[in-house]
């Protein structure tokens, strides 16, 4: 035993997180997806059904759009995350990182959102948008902009735009943290011969530093994605199970949470005695669509990890 | 080197503070807010406050024993990351270090806890905490928040692989064991990616929500998001009590981070690691 420990010193690191993980992490997650396999509302009787499940997914005409509409709308918050969000964070990161103005109170100011719980931020966000008494209308008001005034809330295509604006507002600062780590930890050398070579400070980042935090960058647009796919109580709270006017701000798992636990059988018919089994099949899908990009992340990071 | 005057710099910086100062708004209209009534929030939103009072606050102390809160959070907070940290460094330096078989495999599987709606485990989980009689006990709670390491093994292992080999081979020469080496030397050196990684990790554990619901019955045992949320869900009846609950709750985990913050900042600056 301890010879074989010897010869293979990761399992002494692996293996107690790697136990624990599997109990507590992997173990229910099985457990939940074999239910996808029958059809079941949870209390009342189980019959296997195969891959039905799967099949009524894709055919049913209203699951379908549901699906599609909730995958868009996840799909264009990691879209825009990643043109918008993190380019941000870069530049911030890289301004906090070389000790701009203020820098210290900066970081911990823009961290700060992330202290706020979701329901709070939801309710602040909604009373400055407010249509009435709103404060950003009362700006654009006083700006005499009155005309871009508009009650923001109540704009179904501007919904999920708006749950975008939350989301990103309360995670700036984590994203930002991540990339000055990633940054402080970069050898000096390079940014100071670059330098001498007379670069200058926006040359610098572009062709030292984000060469350099390439793995922290690939890192955080996963991370978004899997937000954006996973990510719930914004949704839930702005515009309940149904996800908003025509599902304006549905996200992928806030569709299967309406499938698998809805109370008000959003589906009508009978889908409504297979709410866990149908459930757990959306769950699956979902973790289909983020497992395919994960692994093909780690594929591509741990290659070039052996080409260097 | 870091000198930065030029003109574009400058409005950067002024835009870091242009949005610095919204969110200092927020916080601000949240603290002011709590300090008014029900009624003036909600009537007269914008207007000038009929008075400004700690009513509120004390109402939370007094009527809800926020202290309580406050402890049962700050327990299984510190348990939660002790374990989480614990758990994560070994296992991303056993994957980041070692080149063994199944490493890419493992790792993708170490990635999986990330995939899934929570919602979607709960019962089995719940089943399972039963079966252990942890259910309505802290330790439910802390067990399931510090095994979530997918993101913290994610991103510290990633860290652990590109240290250089020297500083390994090194160690090794100066007779070092296996354990020795990553205790003093590797752990060390990760501590600015395990101080973001304790960052991001406490913040989600401190507003952590549903777990605690699910698993934390008796009053006695309940989380600070957990008294939010009975606001919350009846919120325009209880906004006042919401606003000051959440201020309470921002405050104490503020100040730790702006301490931290400034060591982030300057103590671990590259952390030693030469490329």
């Amino acid at each position: 035993m301890r010879n074989f420990a010897k010869k293979h010193p990761y399992l002494l690191f692996i293996l107690p997180g790697f136990i624990l993980y599997c109990i507590f992490v992997i173990y229910p997650i099985i457990s939940a997806a074999m239910n996808s396999l029958f059809k079941w509302n949870g209390i009342g009787p189980k019959t296997f059904v195969g891959l039905q499940n799967y099949i009524d997914l894709f055919t049913n005409k209203v699951l379908l759009s549901q699906l599609i509409n909730a995958f868009k709308n996840s799909f264009t918050i990691f879209l825009f995350t990643v043109l918008f969000v993190i380019p941000v964070q870069i530049i911030f990161a890289y301004m906090i990182y070389s000790k701009t103005k203020g820098h210290s109170l900066l970081q911990a100011v823009i961290f700060s959102p992330q202290f706020i719980s979701t329901p709070v931020i939801v309710f602040i966000f909604t009373l400055l948008l407010d249509s009435n008494i709103g404060f950003f209308n009362l700006l654009l008001t006083k700006l005499g902009l009155d005309f871009l005034a508009k009650p923001w809330l109540g704009m179904p295509s501007l919904g999920i735009y708006i749950v975008w604006l939350m989301i990103s507002w309360a995670g700036f600062g984590v994203g930002m943290i991540f990339f000055i780590g990633a940054m402080k930890m970069l050898p000096t050398d390079c940014l100071e011969a670059a330098y001498i070579d007379g670069a200058g400070y926006w040359r610098r980042l572009v062709t030292v530093v984000i060469p350099q935090i390439k793995t922290t960058i690939l890192n955080l647009v996963l991370i978004s994605y899997v937000t954006s796919m996973t990510i719930f109580d914004f949704s839930y709270i702005l515009g309940g199970v149904a996800g908003g006017i025509n599902g304006s701000v549905d996200v992928m798992s806030l569709f299967f949470y309406r499938i698998a636990f809805g109370d008000n059988n959003p589906m009508g018919g009978n889908l409504d005695e297979n709410s866990i089994g149908m459930g757990t099949t959306v769950a699956v899908v979902l973790f289909l669509l983020i497992f395919i990009v994960a692994f093909f992340q780690v594929y591509l990071m741990t290659r070039k990890g052996e080409d260097s | 080197m870091h000198k930065n005057k030029g003109f574009s710099e400058k409005i950067v910086n002024l835009l870091m503070w242009l949005y610095a100062s919204f969110i200092i708004f927020v916080l601000v209209y949240m603290i002011y807010n709590s300090l008014r009534e029900k009624s003036d929030i909600l009537g007269n939103t914008l207007g000038k406050p009929k008075d400004l009072s700690l009513q509120n606050y004390i109402a939370l102390f007094v009527n809800d024993h926020f202290e309580k809160y406050f402890f049962n959070s700050l327990l299984i907070l510190i348990a939660s990351i002790l374990l989480l940290i614990f758990l994560s460094s070994m296992v991303a330096y056993g994957l980041g270090r070692y080149q063994f078989r199944f490493n890419k495999s493992l790792r993708v599987f170490f990635l999986l806890g990330m995939m899934f709606p929570i919602q979607l485990g709960i019962v089995p989980i719940f089943l399972l905490m039963q079966d252990m009689h942890l259910v309505n006990s802290y330790f439910s709670v802390i067990l399931l928040l510090g095994t979530a390491i997918s993101l913290p093994v994610f991103m510290l292992t990633n860290f652990f692989a590109g240290l250089p080999n020297e500083l390994y081979e090194a160690a090794i020469l100066d007779g070092a064991g296996e354990w020795k080496i990553f205790t003093r030397i590797m752990f060390p050196l990760a501590k600015p990616v395990i101080f973001s990684v304790c960052i991001v990790s406490s913040v989600q554990i401190w507003n952590q929500f549903f777990i605690p619901l699910i698993f934390l019955q008796s009053e006695e045992k309940k989380t600070i998001p957990l008294l939010i949320v009975k606001y919350t869900n009846h919120l325009f009846n209880n906004v006042d009590m919401a606003l000051t609950a959440s201020v309470m709750s921002i405050v104490p985990i503020l100040i730790v981070f702006v301490i931290f913050s400034k060591q982030i900042l300057e103590g671990f600056a590259g952390g030693g690691i030469k490329g």
